[in-house]
């Protein structure tokens, strides 16, 4: 289980997140939803380790990662795909995979090569275009890459930046049903962070609602999704 | 033999070592984001310890391995010892904006370079001396007619091509190339993906530490060896680095190549008077004709 208890991160003098406290299921996708700007991203990016809490703890399981480093959090099993298709384009598609798994190539060798196997599987177009470089796919295929770079690590607990920005609303739903069944398959647990709330709560167990660096609501996915008057207030819709 | 050829076969083994020491400026601006300008003060120590090692009776090639193994030291040393405690201080009012963040480093670097020269002064005396060729360094002759290239040039043209063939299959078929390649593109992505970004930044520094170290040992015996020799090669190398857009590996290389020719042909076909303002002309010309580098596209750049 994921345990996330009063934390804070700071930036000059803005409290991103000020005095954050939840817990995600395991097996499960909990959706952080808030408006732009409300910490949504700085959250996940302080459980990954890539920005540094003023104070609280993060713990997965009986593992404390608030004070490790970005890469032993990865290894620790906690995969972060951030925000904006996060793929290097440069590099081919096959070696964005590749890179995912090049921290335990050493050691597991040949379950890298089952879940790259398992990757191309999931997505079949990445094996079709997997010689061409990570920048001449588009928005839905590579955030299908940068997913797909995080699977390879083989996470316990995957941070999903709104992988839904910027897609058109069919891929999104694909995306997140792919999400959603790996859930249910593997055990993964999900960190869904989205602005678009209805496709997030619609596959989730559990929502977090946050505004301004807080959480306002802490609730079932289905009550949140049935709580117009929060919606109204915080989301504006 | 006519003087094209001259030129031609010059420009080869010379342009072999610009290349080299472009390849090093351009492992440590992708790798680390700093203009190394220690680099031939590096190259130039270890090539004072090769010579001192021959001068005590080591065979050359013991000391051309030593003298290799000591670049990468000496790279990795520089950022580990400097480079990585400047850029982690990051509450240092001085170090918080951007433009000294990318500063800092190019003068240490610079302070550094006086460092080895002054060590090199006081370890060596700061003499001029020669440095050996493991070939003769006369002409070649092929039947009667003397051949405008001597064993040593194609010494340096082989190893150098050898370096290059190994650094290619480093970088495109193997995975730590695959994680220096990555980490210089996206260093957050990398560090995500389970990557020690800071460790692979250190191979790049002890990789471009190798390949100075290389040049050094090579150019030196035409040119002798002193704290201040290397210094020149350093702005040839630079310009070839530019001149393949900073940021590709393969353009640093084809930049070596290209100057290497530009200088030989200036030198026989002009004066040697004249090979800086070639150099001058010849970069204003590359930077406003492909400012992107030789190889370098608009968007997509790769290796
Ligand atoms: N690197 C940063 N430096 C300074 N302020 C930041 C930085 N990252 C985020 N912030 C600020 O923190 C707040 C939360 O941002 P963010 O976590 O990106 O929100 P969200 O992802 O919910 O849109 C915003 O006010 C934003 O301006
Ligand atoms: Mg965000």
């Amino acid at each position: 289980m994921l345990k996330v208890s009063n934390l804070v991160t700071e930036f000059a003098s803005i409290k991103a997140l000020n005095d954050i406290s939840f817990q995600a299921k395991p097996g499960r996708i909990t959706t952080v939803i808030g408006a732009n700007g409300a910490g949504k991203s700085t959250l996940l990016r302080t459980i990954s380790g890539l920005e540094r809490p003023t104070s609280g703890s993060i713990t997965w399981f009986d593992e404390e990662l608030t004070d490790k480093s970005v890469e032993a959090i990865v290894r620790s099993g906690v995969a972060q795909v951030p925000e904006g298709h996060a793929v290097i384009s440069q590099l081919s598609v096959a070696e964005n995979i590749e890179l995912g798994g090049l921290f335990r190539k050493r050691q597991a060798r040949g379950d890298l090569e089952i879940a790259t196997k398992d990757v191309y599987e999931l997505f079949p177009i990445l094996f079709e275009r997997r010689r061409e470089p990570a920048g001449s796919l588009s928005g839905g295929e590579r955030q299908m890459l940068a997913i797909s770079r995080a699977l390879v690590a083989r996470p316990k607990l995957l941070l999903l930046d709104e992988p839904s920005l910027g897609l058109a609303p069919l891929i999104s739903a694909q995306i997140i049903s792919i999400v959603d069944e790996l859930c249910k398959s593997t055990g993964l647990t999900v960190l869904l962070v989205e602005q678009n709330a209805n496709t997030a709560l619609a596959v989730a167990d559990h929502g977090i609602l946050l505004a301004l660096g807080k959480v306002v609501a802490d609730l079932p996915a289905k009550e949140l999704i049935a709580d117009s008057a929060l919606r109204a207030a915080y989301l504006g819709y | 033999m006519n003087s094209f050829l001259t030129a031609f076969f010059a420009g080869t083994s010379q342009g072999a070592i610009y290349a080299l020491v472009s390849l090093g400026l351009v492992l440590v601006w992708r790798g680390a984001g700093v203009v190394n300008f220690a680099q031939m003060g590096q190259a130039m120590f270890t090539t004072y310890i090769a010579s001192q090692l021959i001068q005590n009776e080591y065979s050359y090639w013991s000391a051309f391995v030593i003298a290799l193994i000591s670049g990468a030291l000496l790279g990795a040393l520089v950022d580990l010892g400097i480079m990585r405690p400047l850029s982690s201080r990051k509450n240092s009012l001085l170090l918080n904006s951007q433009s000294m963040r990318t500063t800092i480093p190019v003068i240490a670097s610079l302070g550094i370079l006086g460092v080895l020269k002054a060590l090199a002064g006081i370890f060596w005396a700061g003499e001029e001396r020669g440095f050996p060729a493991p070939v003769p360094t006369t002409g070649l002759r092929l039947g009667n007619t003397d051949l405008a290239i001597t064993g040593f040039d194609l010494f340096v043209i082989g190893v150098v091509f050898l370096t290059l063939v190994l650094t290619t299959i480093f970088f495109t078929r193997t995975g730590m190339g695959l994680a220096m390649r990555a980490s210089a593109l996206n260093p957050e992505v990398t560090r995500l993906s389970g990557i020690r970004v800071g460790s692979v930044r250190t191979l790049s520094w002890a990789i471009s530490g190798t390949a100075s170290s290389l040049a050094g040992l090579l150019v030196t015996p035409k040119t002798n060896l002193s704290p201040n020799t290397l210094d020149l090669l350093l702005i040839v190398g630079f310009t070839a680095a530019v001149v393949g857009g900073l940021t590709s590996l393969a353009g640093s290389v084809l930049g070596g190549f290209i100057l290497g020719y530009v200088i030989a042909f200036v030198n026989v076909y002009s004066a040697p008077e004249n090979v800086f303002l070639a150099i001058l002309i010849f970069l204003l010309l590359a930077l406003f004709l492909r400012p992107q580098g030789i190889l370098g596209s608009k968007e997509v750049r790769r290796v």
